[in-house]
C-alpha cells in the first residue's frame, strides 16, 4: 500500500496530445477515481501507472520509489482490464494463479491465497471452472481476485462495471468498495459515469482533454465545481452564458436575457461568465435570500419519484426539479411561472471554451 | 532506466526487449538473405554486359522480334482429319513470349473471374435442391494436383476427348469438333486450375456484405440485376478483384500447362516456359539474358500485385460495415434463375471438376485413349509404395516438407507477431511488405535467383547448383519452399493473432511476466488451432510445390521432389502418366487429409488455396 504521485506527465501519440501535463497525488489506501468524458486522458493515465505505455515525460513515484520507465512486470500495479483479460485457455484457478507461479512461491501457498482471493470475491468452488462457463459479473470477480492474490502496491480498475447490465453493476459497486475497505488498499478507478464516481470514491480528479480540472471529494466536486466543465459534466445542471455588470467587492451583479441578479459571489477578474444553478435547488415558491426570475413554462416532464419543469426566460431553458406533485399541480405550459434561488446555491463561473 | 527513443522507433516499444527484437529481426534479415540478396544477385547478372552496368540484356530482349512482335499466325484453322473430318484446330496467335505471357495472364484473369463470380452468387444467394452436393463439388476443383489435371484438360479438348463426345456427338453444338492446343490450351487449362481462387474470395465477399444494404436498396425500388449492378457487385469488386490478381500472377508464374501443350510452339512462347527450359536443357542457365527476362517477369508480377493492394486499401468497403455476424440473404431461384442454374452453371461445375475426376480415372486405368479410359487396374496406385524411385521422392518431398513448415511456423509466428502486437514500430511496415511480397515473385524467378546466388556465394560445395552430381538441393527447396508459401501462412496466423485482444497478453506483462512468458504462454496456446491449420496447409502446399521443385529439384534424381518426378514421367513415354496420376491421386489424398483435419480442429472452413 503506498501513495501515487504522477508529477507533469505528459504523453502524444503521434500529433495528438493525450495529457497535457498531469500532477496527481493519490493518498495511501484511498479509493481514487479518474473521471472524464472518453477520450479525456484518463485510461491513457491509468496505462501510464500501470506502466504499460510510457510518458514522454514527467515523473511517478510510488512512495519514495520512482517508477516512471519501470516495466509493468516489476511494478506491482496490477490493472484489472475493462474487458477482464481472462485467459480462456486456463481454468479459474489457473487464472488467479498465474501472478503467484510467476513469483515462484510453493504449490502449498499458491493454494493457499487463490483460496483466499476467491473466498474474497466470494467464487470459492468455481476453481475448474473456464471464463468461458462463467457469467460477466462472475468474471469481473476473477479478473479482480487475480489482481489481488499478488498483493499489488496498488489497484488499477479500468471502467471495471462498464460490460455489466445494470443491477449488477450497484452490486459489483458496493463490492468493490467493500474489498478496497477490507483490504486498505490504494485504488485507481477509471469511468465515465459521474454517479458511479461519486458513489464509490474518497476522491475524484475530473479529467478533460489530457488535463486535470479539478480534484476534490464528490461533494466538494458536485458542490463547488471550480469550472465550467466540471459543473456541466457532474449531472443535468443548468449552466447559463451571462455577464458580470457590477462589482461590488466580492458580491456582484450579472445578467442574463435581461434579467438581473444581484449579491452573487464571485471574484474571478473574467466580465464573461456562466452561472450554475443545480435543478434541484430551484424552487418554485418564495424563500428567504434568493434571487428570482420570472418566465414562462415550457414543458413539465414527469419522471416517478420527481417531476423537471423547463422553464423559458427569453431564448434560455432553465430546468427546475421538485419531488412534490403539489408544486407544479397548477403549472401548464405557456403559462407564467417564477423561479426561486438562494443566493449560496448559485455559482459564478468564468466561462471557458469547451 | 529510460525509454529508449529507437527502440521505440525500430521495434514499437519504448524499453529494449530481446523478444521483440528477434521477432523483427529474425524475419527480416531471413527474408533479406533468401529473398532480396538472391534476387539482387540475378540484378547484378542482368544489368552487367562487358564487366560494365548495361542495359544490354534488357533492350536485346525488348527489341527482338521473339519475345515481341506483331500478331502473326491463324487464331483458329480448320483442318481436314486423315478420315476426310474436318475439325477447328484453336491455338491463339503469337504475340512474341512476353506479350503472349501478358495476354494469357489477362484472359485467364477474365476467364476465372466471370466464371468464380457466377457460382459464387449462385452458392451465396440461393438455396435450391442439391446445393450441399454442390457445396461439395466445389471442393474439388481446390485439390492441387501438378501437370496430371491439366493432362486431363489436354484430353477432354482432343477430337474423341470428352467435351466434343458431349457437344458434337450428343448435343450437336459444335458445327464442328473443336481441338485446343497453344496459348488457347494454357489459357483454358489455367482457368479451369485458378478459378477456385477467385470463387472463394468473391464467395467470401458476398457472405460479409451487410444485408441492410441489399435490403435498404430494395426498400427504395431497385431489384435483380439492377441490385446487383449497383450495389452487390460493387461492393464485393475489391475481394474479387484480389483473386482474381492473384490469379493473374498464378498465370504468369505456372508451368505445368505450358509444360504439358509444349508439343506446340506456341505453348512455349510464354515467359516462364523459356525460363524453364533453359534449366532442363541445362546450359544457358546461367545466361544474363535469361536474368533480365527473369526481371521482365518479376517486374510484372509486382506491378499487378502493388497495383491491386491500392487499389484494395483505397475501397475497403467490407470494413465499413458494423462487423457482427448476420444471416446472409439466401433466396430460391424463380423461373430463369432456376433454369439458368440447372442448365448452365450446374454442367460447368461439372466439367470443371472433370480434370480431378480424370486424373483418379487415370491412375486407375490400363489405357486410355478414347472418350473414356479402358481397363481397371490397382498396378499404378501399387507403384506408389513398390517402387523405389516412388517411394524415395515421396521420402524427399516429405522430409523437405517437415522441415520448411517448422521455418513456415517460425517465420509466420514471429513476423506476424512483430508487425501486429508492435504497431508503432517503423520497422513494421517494411516487415509486412517484405513478408507479403513473395505473392507477388515467380517461384520461377525464385529459382533463378537462387540458382545465381548459390553459385556465386557457395560455389564448388553441394549447395552450388552448377556442381551438378554434386549438388544437394534440400536447404534450396526448404529455403524456397518456406519464402514461397511464408505470406499464405502469415496472413492466417495473424488472422488469429487479431482475434486474441492484447489486454490478455498485457495482464500478463502486468502480473509480472515477461514477454516470451507472455508469448509461449499465452498467445501462443490462444493461437494453437490457427498455428496447426497453418502447419498442415503449408504442408501440403510445399508437397505439390512446382516451380522450384522442377528445376533446382531435378538436377540430381536421387534428390528429386515428387513434382520433379512427375513432370519427368509427363513428359516421358506413353503410359507413365498413369504413375503420374497415381502420384496425383496420393497428393490428392493428402490433402484431402489435410484439410479435414485442419477444417475439423480449427472448426474453421478452410479451404486450400491451389497453387503450386
Amino acid at each position: 500500500m503506498v501513495d501515487v504521485k504522477l508529477e507533469n506527465i505528459v504523453k502524444t501519440f503521434g500529433e495528438t496530445v493525450a495529457l497535457k501535463g498531469i500532477d496527481l497525488h493519490i493518498k495511501a489506501g484511498e479509493l481514487f477515481t479518474l473521471l472524464g468524458p472518453s477520450g479525456c486522458g484518463k485510461s491513457t493515465t491509468l496505462r501510464i501507472i500501470a506502466g504499460l505505455d510510457f510518458p514522454d515525460s514527467g515523473t511517478i513515484y510510488f512512495g519514495d520509489e520512482e517508477v516512471t520507465y519501470l516495466p509493468s512486470s516489476k511494478r506491482g500495479a496490477v490493472l484489472v482490464f475493462q474487458n477482464y483479460a481472462l485467459w480462456p485457455h486456463m481454468t479459474v484457478f489457473d487464472n488467479v494463479a498465474y501472478g503467484l507461479k510467476l513469483k515462484k512461491l510453493s504449490k502449498d501457498e499458491i493454494r493457499k491465497k487463490v483460496e483466499w482471493a476467491l473466498e474474497l470475491v466470494k467464487l470459492k468452488g468455481f476453481e475448474d471452472r473456464y471464463p468461458t462457463q462463467l457469467s460477466g459479473g462472475q468474471q469481473q470477480r476473477v479478473a479482480i481476485a487475480r489482481a489481488l492474490v499478488v498483493e499489488p502496491k496498488v489497484l488499477l480498475l479500468d471502467e471495471p462495471l462498464s460490460n455489466l447490465d445494470a443491477k449488477l453493476r450497484l452490486e459489483m459497486r458496493s463490492e468493490i468498495r467493500r474489498i478496497q475497505r477490507e483490504l486498505g488498499i490504494t485504488v485507481i478507478y477509471v469511468t465515465h459515469d459521474q454517479e458511479e464516481a461519486m458513489a464509490i470514491s474518497d476522491r475524484i480528479a475530473v479529467m478533460n482533454v489530457g488535463t486535470v480540472e479539478q480534484v476534490g471529494t464528490p461533494k466538494e466536486i458536485y458542490e463547488s465545481p471550480r469550472t465550467e466543465f466540471v459543473a456541466s459534466f457532474m449531472g443535468k445542471t443548468n449552466v447559463i452564458p451571462a455577464r458580470v455588470v457590477e462589482r461590488n467587492g466580492d458580491r456582484v451583479s450579472v445578467e442574463f436575457e435581461g434579467i438581473r441578479l444581484d449579491g452573487l459571489h464571485y471574484t474571478d477578474k473574467s466580465d464573461d461568465v456562466v452561472i450554475v444553478i443545480r435543478p434541484e435547488r430551484i424552487q418554485l415558491k418564495p424563500v428567504e435570500n434568493a434571487v428570482s426570475f420570472t418566465g414562462t413554462v415550457d414543458l413539465i416532464e414527469y419522471y416517478g419519484f420527481f417531476i423537471e419543469v423547463v422553464g423559458l426566460f427569453g431564448d434560455t431553458r432553465i430546468i427546475a426539479r421538485t419531488i412534490s406533485d403539489r408544486e407544479v399541480a397548477g403549472l401548464r405550459p405557456l403559462q407564467e411561472v417564477t423561479f426561486y434561488v438562494e443566493r449560496d446555491d448559485i455559482i459564478i463561473l468564468p466561462r471557458q471554451q469547451l | 532506466m529510460k525509454v529508449s527513443k529507437w527502440s521505440e522507433n525500430l521495434f514499437g516499444t519504448p524499453i529494449f526487449d530481446p523478444v521483440v527484437t528477434a521477432s523483427f529481426m529474425f524475419p527480416l534479415l531471413y527474408l533479406v538473405a533468401f529473398l532480396i540478396i538472391p534476387v539482387l544477385t540475378m540484378l547484378a547478372v542482368a544489368f552487367e554486359y562487358n564487366g560494365h552496368f548495361s542495359f544490354h540484356w534488357f533492350t536485346s530482349i525488348l527489341t527482338s522480334n521473339y519475345y515481341i512482335s506483331k500478331p502473326t499466325g491463324e487464331f483458329y484453322r480448320l483442318i481436314t482429319m486423315p478420315n476426310g473430318e474436318q475439325i477447328y484446330y484453336v491455338q491463339g496467335v503469337d504475340f512474341g513470349v512476353i506479350i503472349n505471357s501478358l495476354l494469357v495472364s489477362i484472359s485467364v484473369m477474365i476467364l476465372t473471374t466471370i466464371l468464380g463470380t457466377v457460382f459464387a452468387f449462385v452458392m451465396a444467394r440461393y438455396d435450391f435442391p442439391g446445393k450441399n452436393i454442390v457445396r461439395i463439388l466445389l471442393f474439388v476443383p481446390l485439390l492441387v494436383t501438378p501437370f496430371v489435371n491439366v493432362f486431363i484438360v489436354k484430353k477432354m479438348f482432343l477430337p474423341n476427348g470428352l467435351i466434343n463426345w458431349l457437344f458434337f456427338d450428343i448435343l450437336h453444338i459444335f458445327p464442328h469438333r473443336i481441338v485446343i492446343d497453344g496459348l488457347v490450351g494454357v489459357i483454358i487449362a489455367q482457368t479451369m486450375t485458378y478459378y477456385p481462387i477467385v470463387y472463394l474470395n468473391a464467395y467470401a465477399s458476398f457472405i460479409n456484405i451487410d444485408p441492410t444494404l441489399e435490403e435498404q436498396a430494395e426498400n427504395l425500388g431497385s431489384s435483380s440485376f439492377h441490385l446487383f449492378r449497383t450495389v452487390t457487385f460493387p461492393l464485393a469488386l475489391p475481394g474479387i478483384a484480389a483473386g482474381a490478381t492473384l490469379v493473374g500472377i498464378f498465370s504468369l508464374e505456372d508451368l505445368a500447362a505450358p509444360i504439358v501443350f509444349q508439343g506446340n510452339a506456341l505453348a512455349r512462347k510464354l515467359m516462364s516456359f523459356q525460363i524453364y527450359s533453359a534449366f532442363t536443357s541445362g546450359f544457358n542457365v546461367g545466361s544474363p539474358q535469361l536474368a533480365a527476362l527473369a526481371l521482365i517477369m518479376l517486374t510484372i508480377a509486382i506491378l499487378m500485385f502493388l497495383g491491386i493492394r491500392k487499389y484494395v486499401s483505397l475501397r475497403q468497403y467490407a470494413m465499413l460495415s458494423k462487423g457482427g455476424r448476420w444471416k446472409p440473404r439466401v433466396a430460391k431461384p424463380k423461373g430463369w434463375q432456376a433454369i439458368l442454374i440447372y442448365l448452365v452453371v450446374l454442367p460447368m461445375l461439372l466439367i470443371s471438376i472433370f480434370p480431378q475426376v480424370g486424373v483418379v480415372l487415370l491412375a486407375f486405368s490400363e489405357s486410355w485413349s478414347g472418350t473414356w479410359p479402358q481397363g481397371f487396374t490397382t498396378a499404378h496406385i501399387q507403384s506408389i509404395i513398390t517402387q523405389p524411385d516412388i517411394e524415395r521422392v515421396i521420402m524427399n518431398s516429405v522430409m523437405y516438407s517437415t522441415a520448411a513448415i517448422i521455418v513456415i511456423l517460425l517465420l509466420s509466428l514471429t513476423a506476424s507477431y512483430a508487425s501486429s502486437r508492435f504497431k508503432k514500430s517503423k520497422l513494421g511496415p517494411v516487415l509486412d511488405s517484405l513478408s507479403t511480397i513473395p505473392i507477388a515473385v515467380p517461384g520461377i524467378v525464385i529459382a533463378m535467383s537462387y540458382f545465381f546466388f548459390f553459385a556465386k556465394v557457395f560455389p564448388d560445395t553441394p549447395l552450388d547448383p552448377t556442381n551438378l552430381l554434386g549438388f544437394n538441393p534440400a536447404m534450396i527447396l526448404v529455403l524456397a519452399y518456406s519464402i514461397r508459401r511464408l505470406p499464405f501462412a502469415a496472413r492466417s496466423i495473424s488472422a488469429g493473432i487479431q482475434q486474441v485482444h492484447v489486454s490478455l497478453e498485457e495482464a500478463a506483462l502486468n502480473l509480472g511476466a515477461g514477454r516470451w512468458k507472455a508469448l509461449t504462454g499465452i498467445l501462443m496456446p490462444l493461437i494453437l488451432l490457427n498455428l496447426l491449420g497453418g502447419a498442415m496447409l503449408s504442408f501440403v502446399y510445399c508437397m505439390s510445390e512446382t516451380s522450384v521443385g522442377i528445376t533446382l529439384g531435378s538436377i540430381n534424381p536421387e534428390y528429386y521432389p515428387i513434382t520433379a518426378r512427375m513432370v519427368e514421367l509427363m513428359t516421358s513415354a506413353v503410359g507413365s502418366a498413369n504413375l503420374a496420376a497415381a502420384l496425383g491421386v496420393f497428393l490428392m489424398t493428402v490433402q484431402i487429409i489435410a484439410i479435414v483435419l485442419a477444417n475439423v480442429i480449427t472448426k474453421q472452413r478452410y479451404s486450400f488455396i491451389g497453387l503450386t
